[in-house]
């Protein structure tokens, strides 16, 4: 019998401390990835891929931490108020809409992104000044990549 | 005879075609672009050939003539609606699986076919004489018919280059967004101008002509559900035509009357806008075969695609308007790789996880697989999840099944969307329009039950401590860090 055993769920935007018991699920793996899970008789679908979770069809950002781990690095965070705005997909750079110094206002367009022939504006977030463009008209962009900082 | 059919295209349609050239019992051909070089639709081909784009008229009739291909079909999107290209391949000698160049021509741009449709006494929209030339035409355009109005690009299809204008302020600038959008997309920037319909409903009519004057229509397809003017659900038959059967003629007929003038053959929808009142307007004509035909045949038990290919060589039409018959209810759902819950915005990726629904009434179009990178320089349609049942309720609980057995994992998705819009109560009543998704307000299911979060903790347990993509035999393989 193994000992239940203590782990941090850790959420898209939060966490809490869970402990249970492994020998109470049991585990039936099936096509690489999909693992069927029983709870009494009740059957649970689980898609496991890089993090991410389909659990009978719903999506979830879900991890495991280790307790132990956690209390060490838990003081980073120092807001310096300067933010970098990423791209959230992969694309090409169609156009430039402000130039280093610029003050802008929430939801004022920056630069439009084009991709799958589709173009998306990428929008401030707040209100804040333009502290630099780091790319430039033409220029494919990868998923995550930062394009502009604000400060 | 012929012994080989080049299919210009990629994708879920390439696929498709390229099935029906080897039921033909052909050789089917692909051609493929950099990008598309681990592209499923290769593995359904017999011989494929590099081409710079799907778009290069010269580039795909040199695979053609490498290939040794005697026709090609163009799919949809791309060169399919082109009458310079249909034009260039019958001086090619390469037949064109399609209507002819003049036909295109004289239909394909929404300006032209308005002409056409207005001669042939069928209904339209009220707008513009033609593609606008100025603002000032624009202008008087506009506030002639009253706003709203669409701006939209007479080459034009899929939303591409069209803008909605409110008021007289925003016409410049949507007028230039449009044309140039129009331009990248079409390789024309012409524009026009129509009165705004407030949520009508999207009803298309599938017609076919062989070369020997026989034209028929196979009924109507419901496309009123669309985000950006693009469809994500099709049925046929539609709910509202069910519940006022004299429309599929009135409609067939009318588009029946416009494929007539225009000497129309081989596969093309006519679209049509409906009013509350049940007044439908003609909108254009798609001068191809349409992503969403497999409602169609699924209802009618035909094959388009075949049915194209023997018009194409010569054939006459064995099906005859008495014997067109509908049978039960189809449903197709096109599966994205797009965000619902950021404005559909389009998700290139890698598809991580990939499990596809299967069992009676399904047929699935799909131009992925499991580990494939959807690439960003193309459409993002993955698959088209299309079902039949006995009637609509019935097809409806067969989808909501099927998409219960779908999963992707990697790239965001709309199959989550798709389950809940099918358990919304105005879905289920068939009372559908094109408005309806500014009204559906699509929340992400992440919550779990107590239950399911064990299940999920357990699963990451023995996943995690792990390196992807290594499974747990047995729970005895249970992580301590």
């Amino acid at each position: 019998m193994e000992p239940p055993v203590k782990r941090i769920l850790v959420g898209p935007d939060s966490e809490k401390e869970v402990e249970f018991d492994p020998a109470a699920f049991p585990l039936m793996p099936l096509e690489q990835g999909t693992t069927l899970v029983l709870r009494g008789v009740q059957v649970h679908r689980v898609t496991y891929a890089n993090g991410r979770l389909l659990v009978n069809g719903k999506e979830v950002q879900l991890s495991l931490a280790d307790p132990r781990d956690r209390r060490r690095n838990s003081n980073n965070n120092a807001d310096s108020g300067r933010r970098d705005i990423k791209a959230a997909m992969p694309g090409k750079v169609i156009k430039v809409l402000v130039e280093p110094g610029q003050p802008v206002q929430p939801a004022q367009g920056l630069l439009i992104l084009e991709a799958m022939k589709m173009q998306n504006e990428v929008r401030s977030p707040g209100t804040g000044r333009v502290a630099a463009v780091r790319v430039a008209v033409g220029d494919t962009v990868a998923s995550g990549q930062v394009l502009v900082t604000l400060e | 005879m012929l012994e080989k059919i080049l299919v210009a295209n990629r994708g879920e349609i390439a696929i498709r075609v390229l099935r029906a050239v080897r039921e033909a019992g052909m050789r089917a051909v692909a051609v493929f672009t950099e990008i598309d070089r681990r592209s499923l639709h290769l593995a359904h081909a017999d011989e494929a050939y590099p081409v710079d784009s799907y778009l290069n008229p010269e580039s795909i009739l040199a695979a053609a003539r490498r290939a040794g291909a005697g026709a090609l079909h163009p799919g949809y999107g791309f060169l399919s609606e082109n009458a310079d290209f249909a034009a260039l391949c019958a001086d090619s000698r390469v037949l064109f699986i399609g209507p002819t160049a003049e036909a295109i021509r004289s239909l394909g741009s929404k300006t032209a076919a308005r002409e056409v449709a207005i001669g042939a006494g069928a209904p339209v929209v009220p707008g513009s004489d033609g593609a606008v030339g100025d603002m000032d035409e624009a202008r008087r355009v506009a506030s002639a018919i009253g706003y709203p109005v669409l701006i939209k690009a007479a080459a034009g299809g899929g939303g591409k280059g069209m803008r909605l204008v409110e008021e007289e302020s925003e016409l410049e600038a949507a007028l230039r967004d449009a044309s140039s959008e129009a331009e990248r997309s079409f390789r024309s920037g012409e524009v026009y101008i129509e009165k705004a319909l407030i949520h009508p409903r999207h009803i298309e009519i599938q017609i076919f002509g062989d070369n020997h004057g026989h034209l028929i229509h196979l009924g109507e397809r419901e496309c009123s559900i669309q985000r950006r003017h693009q469809k994500v659900i099709e049925e046929c038959p539609s709910p509202l035509v069910a519940l006022h059967p004299e429309m599929r003629e009135a409609m067939g007929e009318a588009a029946l009357r416009i494929a007539r003038a225009a000497g129309y053959t081989n596969a093309g929808t006519a679209e049509f806008l409906v009013d509350a009142d049940l007044n439908f307007y003609f909108l254009e004509m798609n001068t191809r075969l349409q992503v969403e035909h497999p409602v169609t045949e699924l209802v009618t038990s035909t094959d388009l695609v075949q049915m194209q290919f023997e018009a194409a060589f010569g054939a006459e039409l064995q099906l005859r308007q008495s014997d067109v018959s509908w049978r039960g209810a189809a449903i197709q759902c096109r599966l994205y790789a797009e965000d619902p819950a950021n404005e559909f915005f389009p998700s290139p990726g890698r598809i991580d996880r990939l499990r596809l629904p299967s069992g009676p009434g399904i047929r699935l179009d799909c131009g992925v697989y499991e580990g494939w990178t959807v690439p960003m320089e193309y459409d993002p349609l993955l698959a088209k999840l299309c079902v039949w049942a006995q009637d609509r309720p019935r097809a409806i609980a067969r989808m909501e099944r099927a998409l219960r057995e779908t999963e992707i994992l990697g790239i965001a998705n709309n199959v989550a969307f798709f389950r809940q819009l099918l358990g919304d109560a105005r879905f289920r009543s068939g009372e559908l329009n094109t408005g309806f998704l500014d009204q559906f307000f699509y929340r992400p299911e992440t919550e779990l039950s107590e239950s399911e979060l064990d299940a999920a903790m357990a699963v990451l347990a023995a996943v995690e401590p792990l390196a992807e993509p290594v499974m747990p035999a047995t729970r005895s393989k249970w992580s301590r860090r």
